[in-house]
Parts: C-alpha cells; structure tokens; sequence
C-alpha cells in the first residue's frame, strides 16, 4: 500500500546524526537500549530533518527516551505526552511528531486520552514500550503485568487480568496497528520507519524487557513467545488483525509484525479543510466578526 | 433618590420565550442609545423550570444589575410566587391574566397590569407568540422603543418565512393595543436618548472568545463545562476565519495538555473552564511554569465546592487560582469586572503569557458569563499585541539561558540551531535534567524573579475617591461594580468612602494595597464567597487587617447590600 509521505522536511544523515550527548540511563540488558536504536535507525532511513521532528514522552524510564534524540522535545507529565503531542501536531501540522511512553505511562495514568489519538486520528507515531511493570518505581504490575507476578506492592502475587495495548487499539480505531520486539532491531526499525511514513495515528506496541524488575517476561519469553503474522495476514481488515491476537492468546503467543493499516484523513486535515470553507486566513478582519455583535 | 434607569425583568417558563424576550427588550434599548446591564437565571433542567431575564437600561453608564426591578412580567404562577416578595410598593407588575394559570392578588401600592397573553396568542392561533404579545404590553406601557423591537423581531424570524414574521409582529401590536386599553398608574417610562452609541452588545463568555480572537488565538482546546463553553461556542465559530481551530478534547486534563502542546510549537493557545475544570488542570500550571511555555486559561467560576451549584453565581476559585498545583509554582492571576474586561483582559493575559512565558489564569464568573453589556466597540487597531521574544539565531542555543531580565528567548520548533527540549523535570539552562541545589534555587529564582515586573507592566488598581475616607472598601471581579454603585449612592448620602478594584490579583500589588490601606480608617472585603478569599491574601501579603464581609448564596450582591453593610461598620 502507497501511504502519504508525511515528513515535509527531509535530510540526508547517519544514524549517529540522531544521537544527542546525553548517555542512555537504562539498565544493561533494558529492552529500551534496543528501541532507541531502531528509532536511530528509521530516522535516518526517512531523512527526517532533526529541526522538525518533535520527539514527546511522559513519565517512566522509557519516557527518558528523549533525551537522546537529537530533535525538539518535550519531556512531559505521567501520562500526558498523547494530549500534549497533539496539540502540537494541530497546531503545527508540518512537524513530524514521534511520542515514546511505557505501559503504565500509556494504559494506567494516560488510558484515557488513547481512545482518542486513534479515533481522531493525530498524525503521530506513538511507540510504547511495554516492559509489563513499573521500572522507574522500582517494580509495581501495571495494566500489561501477568496476573501471577509477584512485585513491590503485590507480595502474594497480582490480581489483576492484564491488558493487551494492540487489542485496544485497534478497537480504539487506530489507523496503523503493529507489534515487535525490543531484542529485534531489524524489525522495530522497519514498523517504525512504517508508522512515521504512515499517514495517521500509528500505534506501535514493543515489548521491551525489564531485566531489573520483572523476572517473568524477559527477552527470553518474549522471544520464545513471538510468533511473525503470516505473509498472508490482511493488513486492511481489523476483524483479521483481532483474530490474529485473539488466536495467538490462546496459544500463549505473541503476534508481531503489522496488525493493521488504514488510509482515512487525518484531523488536522479535517480541521484545515473547515477553515477553507471559513474563507480563513489571519488577514480576516476582526471588524466583520465584531460588528457581529452589534445592538 | 433620583433614578435615571429602568430595571424590567421577564419571568416564567423555561421555553416560553423568557429569555427571547428579554433578549429583544436589551437589543431594542442598547440600538437606541441606551446603556444595558443584564441578569438572568436559568433553570438546570435542560426543558422547563423557572427562567428569568432581567434588562436594567438607562442613559447613564452601569455597572451592575440593580438592586431589584422595577418592573416583573410574570408569564405564569411560578414567576409570580417566586418575586412576589419583591413586589414592593411601587413596582409595576405585569402578569398573564385572564386565561393565565394563576391570580394574583396585587399588594399594596404596586401597580398591576392583567394582559391575556395566553389567551390573546391562543385566540390568535399561535401560542408560541404569547412572547410577543407580553412584548408589545411592556413595549407600550414603559416605552421600548417600538421602532427598534419591530426590527429586531422582523430580523429574528425573517428565516423562518413571512408568515412567521408576521403572526410575531401582529401579536406584538396585539399586546400594544391591550395595554393602551389599560390606564397607566406607574412612574415608569424609559427616557430613550436621542443619539446613538457606537457599541457592541455581548455576554461575559462571548466577550472573552472576541478578546482571544483579537490577541491573535491559534488554537484552542474546550471541555464542556457550565458555565464556560459559550467561550467555546463563540470560538468555535469565529476562529476559522482567523484560520485558527478549536478541539474538543476528552477532559480538562487533556486540554491544558494540548494547550501547552501548542504553544511550544509557537502559537498563541487557550482553553476556558470552570472550577471543576481548573482543578484538574493543576499538573499541567506546573508543566507550563516550569517548562516556561505561554498558557492562557480561563475560569468562568460557579457555586462549589465538587460539583456545588453549576448554574450559580460565586467568586470562590481564587486559592485554586493562586496557588493550584504542587510544588512552588508560580502563574499571574487577572480577574475582570464587566463585558468590556472581558475583551481587554483576555487580550491582556495573552500579551502576559507570552512576555512572561508562564500560565495566565483569567478569572470570570458565573453572572457575568450570561450578562449581556454595551461595550464601547472593540476597535481592533487600538489593542496593543505583545508576542514571545524568539531567538535571534546567533550563537549557541540555551533555552532556558538566565538573562537579565530572567526570560530566555524561545525557539519554535523548525527553527534551525534552536532545538531544545522543554520539560517539567528541573533542568539547567540547556534544559538538561539537574537535580544539584544549587540548579534548583537558580532555576526557580529565574521563574520566579522573571514576574517581578508584572506588577509595573499591569495597570494600576483602580481607587474609586480621593484623600482620606472613613472606610475603604475592596472588590474583585463583577463585585466591583456593585461596590461602585453603592458607593456612589453613600456618597451621595454624605458617607467618607471608597473604593479599590483590583485587576492583577497575583502577583498582588502589595504596595497599591498598602496605599489605598493608608488612606481609609476601616477597610472591608466583599466577595461572594463563604471563606474571604482575597481577605485572607491580603492579611497574609499586606499589613492590612480588612473586615470580611461574604455572601455565597449563589446570587452577587446588590448595591443596597453593600450599602447597609458600610452603614452598619461605620455606626
């Protein structure tokens, strides 16, 4: 499928061209070492101008992603970078907008603003980083733990079902829908440099391994569980990408690869085309709208 | 005393046309010269309940709604019970009858007026029209300038066809000729000037959304909320003109979001709620002071605490204004008096937002939301714009770059060399993550320090008199213009008094609080709320010792309030 190129601003640059000075604090071993690189990577794939990548997370360890991104950024509050981002994006819709966050940062304390990126369609890439608990508070189940894990507030082991992000996302309406794995660069690059190339809200969920605080889904688990969707997966159809997830649960596997992908306008180009038919620009003058209101 | 205005209010039914009415009433005075000042009610059910439209006119400036009417039209029983009380001797009383759902019985001394409205509009065919034919009975009885109403009736329905243009204005004439069958008791009559005023006619709410406008607003993110989204509506409409665009966004907490999202991308962003609403807005004042992104919001405060009175008037948001959010975190707090405020202010926390790169709170309220004013018209040429100091581009880029004045220059993203990261974590001066203390009390020095200017960027506080005065009194908000009638009325009377309205509550002029404090032997607070709100800041910021005087029934003052109140200090 040909998606609209997005990234007014091109350049041409080396991966190396994208890294700032600041050092990467995760843990040796955390899955996020593998994102940013794979972020590097699509980055420099596209030519995305630094100048107008706008780089956003909330708060948690993956939110530190930042930092290291050489771009403008905003380092925002638990939970807020979806909001945040968007207002950006509309107000600016010729910036290339990339948002980072973790499970609890996205589906607990933001869970209600993502309904709404996907459904309005805000013409950003959102790429969570799913290590399945809280890293930066030093180990608490979030809404993607395992219902078993033992952790910092659940000694005798959580209780809670956990969520799948992909699931509600593409209930959500989210117009590109795909999964990877932290450990697996290649792939990661390719589903971002997708999603940033995709016109729309792209939702990529990567399951990052937290080797510091969640003993259950390390890098081994997760790669043992990953299943690739197969050639023949329809992209188009959601019924398709849900049955792909909902069967590979069954399994005890993980699909990853494109779930889904859908071309529809984006609200920033809904709301440009309202202003066309306002007649809009800012040479409109105030008097015809003040006289309005005249006795 | 002498009264030079006329207070008529229009009550009964909601969906009856109360507030059509009183709306053609105020449009038909203020097209004539007139000065107009409207108080309404509404029911909280969106079909039925009690309604109430007040327009109080005159030829001389007004400042408030009135101590109580002079006229009441009662549409039906429940308006009737619900003024009678208010029915003093005097008063003129125009009520549905014969053929309406009640029968009053008319006090002494007030002067009673039976049209049959209901029966007139039924006997006409179009029971929607019983507005009308009220409208023509007041319009002959106390001289609304028929003329006008003819117009502004003919331009209402043109819409709807000639057949609805007409079945309107023929029972207006209806109502006209009724009441010239009745004998005129009363002293009321409209002394309508003769000269026309170049003025616009807005409600607080729409006010504020022209005032955005004419700052030059980009972007504006809403959250339905009473009683603020008729600033969202009046954006809405009008900001796509400008090429602007407004979202609607999944909560409060979401549009402070997107607002401080815009506005580091370079634009000029807003969005208005109420109390509700601004509590939940605290986490992203922090983000906006300490990333030092330019943020504009306004509170259209109502009756609290949680979900209080919606629909009810109360000044009690300014702790939440000052000092909502954790952390030491600093914002400028405005707060406005009237219609014409609500242009100017919300143009002037713009400029404010954008020199001082912080969160500007703009406190309304719930009267003033729905008080339809005459303005003077807002000539867009006159108001001065400010717009953030941007980076030149020389030399290397430090955002948060600690400069004489305490504002460092931004850069909107795009902008080769500026790229920067604005973030809510303590940070240097690159916007680096640096939690050392001495960083942390550079840092909040510099956030702090950059609003000292404020107070000399900002107007001076109004004083309402001159030398020294037996008592001094200090409002905020639409109370000042209740404080300035009554004080007007005691001086008349021969009272030492006076008055101080400040605008800028935070920072707080200390220094003009002081010497307003100076000069008056006795100071006193009012406000509409229970605790003393801006009493207690001035206990804790100036060496004044004020006496509180609050009401929150969800209702403001009235003149005749402060007045007995000051009566009662000075005894």
């Amino acid at each position: 499928m040909n998606c609209a190129q997005t990234h007014l601003h091109k350049v041409q640059l080396e991966t190396k061209d994208y890294k700032t000075d600041a050092k990467p604090f995760w843990c040796p071993g955390c899955g996020d070492h593998g994102v940013l690189t794979s972020m590097y990577r699509a980055l420099a794939e596209i030519g995305v101008d630094p100048n107008y990548l706008v780089n956003i997370s909330g708060i948690g360890c993956s939110s530190r992603l930042p930092y290291f991104v050489r771009s403008y950024k905003m380092h925002t509050l638990h939970g807020r970078a979806g909001p945040v981002a968007t207002g950006v994006q509309l107000a600016r819709p010729d910036l290339s907008i990339l948002v980072n966050g973790g499970d609890g940062d996205g589906f607990s304390i933001g869970g209600g603003h993502m309904p709404h990126l996907a459904r309005k369609n805000i013409n950003m890439t959102y790429v969570l980083m799913d290590n399945r608990i809280y890293g930066l508070t030093k180990g608490q189940v979030s809404p993607t733990s395992q219902r078993k894990m033992k952790a910092y507030t659940t000694p005798y082991g959580g209780v809670e079902e956990p969520m799948d992000p992909v699931l509600y996302m593409l209930t959500y309406g989210a117009s590109f829908v795909a999964q990877s794995l932290a450990t697996n660069v290649k792939m990661t690059a390719q589903l971002i440099k997708d999603g940033m190339e995709h016109k729309g809200f792209a939702f990529i969920s990567v399951l990052s391994q937290c080797p510091t605080f969640n003993v259950i889904d390390d890098a081994k688990y997760f790669k043992s569980a990953a299943e690739e969707l197969p050639a023949e997966h329809d992209v188009t159809s959601v019924d398709a990408a849900m049955h792909a997830v909902n069967v590979a649960h069954e399994n005890g596997r993980i699909p990853v690869g494109l779930l889904y992908r859908q071309e529809r306008p984006t609200l920033d180009e809904y709301m440009a085309e309202l202003v066309k038919q306002a007649g809009g620009s800012p040479d409109y003058d105030l008097r015809k709208i003040i006289d309005l209101a005249r006795p | 005393m002498d009264k030079n205005d006329l207070i008529i209010r229009v009550a009964g039914e909601g969906g009856e046309g109360i507030i059509s009415t009183g709306d053609f009433i105020t449009q038909a005075c203020a097209r004539t010269g007139l000065e107009v000042y409207t108080f309404k009610t509404f029911p909280a059910e969106i079909k039925g309940g009690y309604a109430m439209y007040q327009t109080r006119a005159s030829a001389a400036p007004l400042h408030c709604q009135g101590d109580t009417f002079d006229v009441l039209c009662a549409f039906n029983g429940e308006a009737y019970d619900l003024n009678r009380a208010r029915l003093i001797p005097g008063t003129a009383f125009v009520y549905d009858g014969p053929g309406g759902d009640f029968e009053p019985e008319i006090p002494q001394g007030v002067h009673g007026y039976a049209i049959p409205m209901t029966q007139t509009a039924k006997e006409m065919g179009n029971i929607k029209a019983k507005n009308m034919v009220a409208l023509g009975a007041l319009s002959l009885l106390f001289n609304i300038p028929e003329q006008a109403l003819r117009e502004i009736i003919t331009a209402k329905f043109t819409r709807k066809g000639t057949t609805v243009v007409e079945g309107n204005l023929n029972a207006f004439t209806r109502g006209r000729e009724l009441a010239a069958a009745l004998t005129k008791t009363d002293p009321w009559t409209l002394e309508v000037p003769d000269s026309k005023r170049d003025v616009v006619v807005m409600s607080g709410n729409d006010a504020v959304g022209l005032g955005a406008i004419i700052a030059g607003l980009d972007f504006f993110s809403a959250y339905p909320i009473t009683p603020a989204t008729e600033i969202a509506r009046y954006v809405a409409r009008h900001l796509p003109k400008r090429g602007g665009t407004l979202i609607q966004a999944e909560d409060e907490i979401a549009s402070a979001s997107q607002v401080v999202g815009a506005s580091f991308a370079g634009k000029k962003a807003m969005t208005a709620t109420s109390g509700p609403g601004l509590a939940l807005m605290g986490e992203m004042l922090g983000m906006s002071f300490m990333s030092e992104t330019p943020c504009v919001i306004v509170d259209v405060q109502r009756g609290g605490p949680s979900t209080g009175l919606p629909t009810k008037h109360e000044q009690s948001d300014l702790f939440l204004a000052i000092h909502g959010s954790h952390g030491d975190c600093g914002r400028i707090v405005l707060s406005v008096e009237g219609v014409a405020d609500c242009i100017a202010l919300t143009v002037e926390a713009f400029n404010l937002a954008e020199k001082y790169q912080c969160p500007v709170i703009l406190l309304s309220d719930g009267s003033l939301a729905f008080s339809t004013q005459t303005v003077p018209y807002p000539e867009p040429s006159s108001y001065k714009l400010v717009s953030r100091k941007r980076w030149d581009g020389h030399g290397e880029y430090r955002r948060y770059a600690i400069t004489d004045d305490f504002i460092s220059p931004m850069a909107d993203p795009g902008t080769p060399g500026g790229m920067h990261i604005a973030t809510g974590l303590e940070h240097d001066e690159t916007g680096n993550p640096s939690y050392t203390s001495a960083n942390h009390e550079a840092m909040q020095a510099k956030r702090f320090r950059k609003l000292d200017g404020v107070v000399q960027d900002f107007a001076p506080a109004e004083t309402d008199g001159e030398g020294e005065a037996d008592l001094g009194i200090i409002a905020w908000g639409s109370t000042i213009g209740v404080v300035r009638e009554a004080i007007a009325r005691l001086r008349a009377e021969g009272v030492s008094v006076k008055g101080f309205y400040p605008k800028l509550l935070w920072p707080m002029p200390v220094e003009q609080f002081e010497a307003f404090g100076a000069s008056c032997r006795k100071v006193m607070v009012a406000e509409v709320n229970f605790t003393g709100q801006l009493a207690h800041f001035i206990r804790a910021e100036t060496t004044l010792r004020p006496e509180s005087y609050t009401i929150c029934g969800g209702l403001p003052f009235t003149p005749a309030m402060i007045v007995g109140k000051v009566k009662e200090m000075l005894a």
